[in-house]
């Protein structure tokens, strides 16, 4: 899972206060989850990463091929070069690599936040994630 | 038994935050980003869109 509207409010509310980077943990056992993080990375190819991103994490858990091809058109990308991204899995590497990560990190459920490094585990309420995020822009302040 | 309090008491006081304070340093590179590089809060996020 990823935490959609909470995460959106932090970013929309901070600004460039913040920076939010996104790895990927697609969990084994279920279908579509790696197909999704490669959805979201053949659209961050053609420079559209954060719509493809927005959309799967609203239309979850629509996720099938043919879903996943329908929101490309929808925001726009082409959808040729989009199909072919997913079916060769061309970003398959940098799902590898973060899904070795997370395992490394023993990580167990997603959401996982690092905010400062500082681990927060699960889809934490917004008020959670502020408390979280005024503390360490408190700290840089001193 | 009061000194443990008072010790605890001083040390809630002194603003002794969240429980998970100890830090993770995760490599960014090649991970889709959004805001300034030298933002004053990172926030790395590991998800499963399913």
């Amino acid at each position: 899972m990823a935490a959609g509207p909470a995460v959106e409010k932090i970013v929309k509310e901070y600004g460039n206060k913040v920076r939010l980077v996104i790895k990927f943990y697609p969990y084994k056992y279920r279908d579509f989850a790696r197909i999704s993080a490669e959805a979201a990375l053949a659209a961050s190819d053609q420079g559209k990463f954060w719509e493809m991103h927005g959309l799967l994490i609203r239309k979850s858990p629509q996720l099938d091929r043919s879903s996943l091809i329908g929101y490309a058109k929808q925001i726009g990308l082409d959808v040729q070069k989009f199909t072919l991204s997913l079916d060769a899995h061309k970003n398959a590497g940098i799902i590898e690599r973060d899904l070795k990560l997370a395992l490394e990190l023993d990580l167990f459920n997603t959401p996982t936040f690092f905010i400062n490094g500082r681990k927060v585990i699960g889809n934490v309420p917004f008020a959670y994630l502020k408390k979280i995020i005024e503390e360490e822009l408190n700290a840089k302040k001193k | 038994m009061k000194k443990a309090l008072f010790i605890l008491f001083i040390s809630l006081f002194l603003g002794q935050a969240s429980a998970e304070t100890k830090r993770f340093t995760i490599p960014l590179e090649g991970s889709p980003s959004l805001g300034p590089q030298d933002a004053l809060v990172t926030i790395v996020e590991f998800i499963d869109y399913q």
